[in-house]
């Protein structure tokens, strides 16, 4: 029974698995973003809709004197680095691991929330790129949940 | 033997996801890629010509957009840039005027020549692009009055503004893929090169800049003036009966 446990403790939790699939589709997508902050891209593919260039070029495109699309590189890219050591054997179990996954979609899933707020209400437009961050960033907090699971088992 | 059993399970099921973040990691470098390159193709800016140190040859590389008839006797060249509010102006107020009072009835040809400033106009030589890739489709005329009726929405972008460009193709019921092909490669940009270099030959320095006949209308919003201009041409016969 306890050599069961011990080995499902060390199988790779699928939700990490998910988590570091969707981190990763978040750091391209901000480094999409953040390419063509640099200017490096000549426009943004945005669709019939638009929007992007107007969110893009307003003041809520920086947050904390760094543009947005940096911040989301950075934290999609911890998130990965994260859930990829998560599914490693010798980390499965680790309390921290899960402490810092669930803290850090949690942020992720909030300021997503919080720039999806600016865009419907202060900004008035939506960017195509921005809610496909947003998605990738609700579906991250709900793939990180069963890390609450992890923190409450005795470690 | 199922304990035993489980890390082999728990080495496939890694092996699995490593091929997915794989696939994803190759597709989103692709993405990436293909960003950085469509970026690179649409040309912005006038670019090197050869072969045009003869003004004729030069002329037959422009192709101005000519409206109404090759036998008329008064030919209205006229310079223009989409990022020039006067040029706006001009193809709102004059252009139809010319149109209907000596177009229509074969006394003068308009011949559109792009002259595309640069300078704080960054996207005109773009814009002169997209309307030469409307062209192709056959909708010059109309592309090139919804770029002077929307300039105030392209024009303060700070990229090109291939997106706005390529949704006006949509909204003219454009081949929207061929329009985008277009746009995002070279193509036109000699035309557009050779427009702006024969403006420079026959010492054109503002815009818009008309020419009768090899004779410039100092004020081309000048209706008296033009229509001085355009009848002076005409055949005797003709002119007494104007």
């Amino acid at each position: 029974m306890q050599g069961a446990a011990a080995a499902d403790a060390a199988a790779p939790p699928r939700n990490r698995m998910a988590v570091a699939l969707l981190a990763l589709a978040g750091v391209f997508v901000s480094a999409y973003l953040v390419l063509y902050r640099v200017g490096v891209l000549g426009t943004l593919a945005c669709g019939v809709s638009g929007g992007c260039e107007t969110v893009q070029a307003s003041k809520w495109a920086l947050f904390l004197g760094v543009p947005v699309a940096v911040w989301g590189l950075l934290g999609y890219g911890a998130l990965f680095l994260l859930a990829f050591a998560g599914v490693q054997p010798r980390f499965v179990a680790s309390r921290r691991v899960a402490g810092a996954l669930l803290a850090l979609a949690t942020g992720a899933f909030a300021f997503s929330i919080y720039l999806s707020a600016l865009e419907a209400w202060v900004i008035h437009a939506w960017c195509r790129w921005c809610i496909a961050s947003a998605v990738i960033a609700t579906l991250l907090f709900l793939a990180a949940l069963p890390e609450v699971r992890r923190l409450r088992r005795p470690g | 033997m199922a304990a035993q059993k489980r890390p082999g399970s728990a080495g496939s099921g890694l092996k699995g996801f490593y091929w997915v973040l794989a696939a994803v990691a190759l597709a989103g470098i692709a993405f990436l890629a293909y960003s950085l390159f469509r970026a690179d193709r649409a040309a912005t800016e006038p670019i090197e010509l050869t072969n045009v140190e003869d003004a004729r040859a030069l002329l037959a590389r422009a192709e101005g957009i000519k409206v109404g008839p090759d036998t008329a006797p008064a030919r209205v060249v006229v310079f223009s840039d989409y990022q020039c509010p006067a040029c706006g102006e001009f193809a709102r107020q004059i252009g139809p005027w010319i149109q209907e009072n000596f177009v229509d009835d074969g006394r003068a040809q308009v011949i559109f020549y792009d002259f595309p400033l640069g300078g704080t106009h960054i996207h005109s030589f773009l814009a002169a692009r997209a309307a030469r890739c409307a062209a192709d489709q056959g909708r010059f005329w109309e592309y090139h009055d919804i770029l002077f009726a929307r300039v105030m929405e392209w024009s303060p972008s700070r990229e090109a503004p291939l997106e706005q460009f390529v949704r006006y193709a949509g909204d003219l019921g454009l081949n929207r893929k061929a329009f985008e092909d277009c746009l995002e490669s070279d193509r036109h940009a000699d035309a557009v090169t050779a427009n702006r270099m024969l403006g420079d030959q026959l010492g054109v320095n503002a815009t818009p800049t008309v020419i009768v006949n090899g004779r410039r209308v100092y004020n081309p919003f000048d209706r008296d003036e033009l229509r001085a201009a355009i009848v002076a041409e005409q055949p005797a016969g003709a002119e007494a009966a104007s």
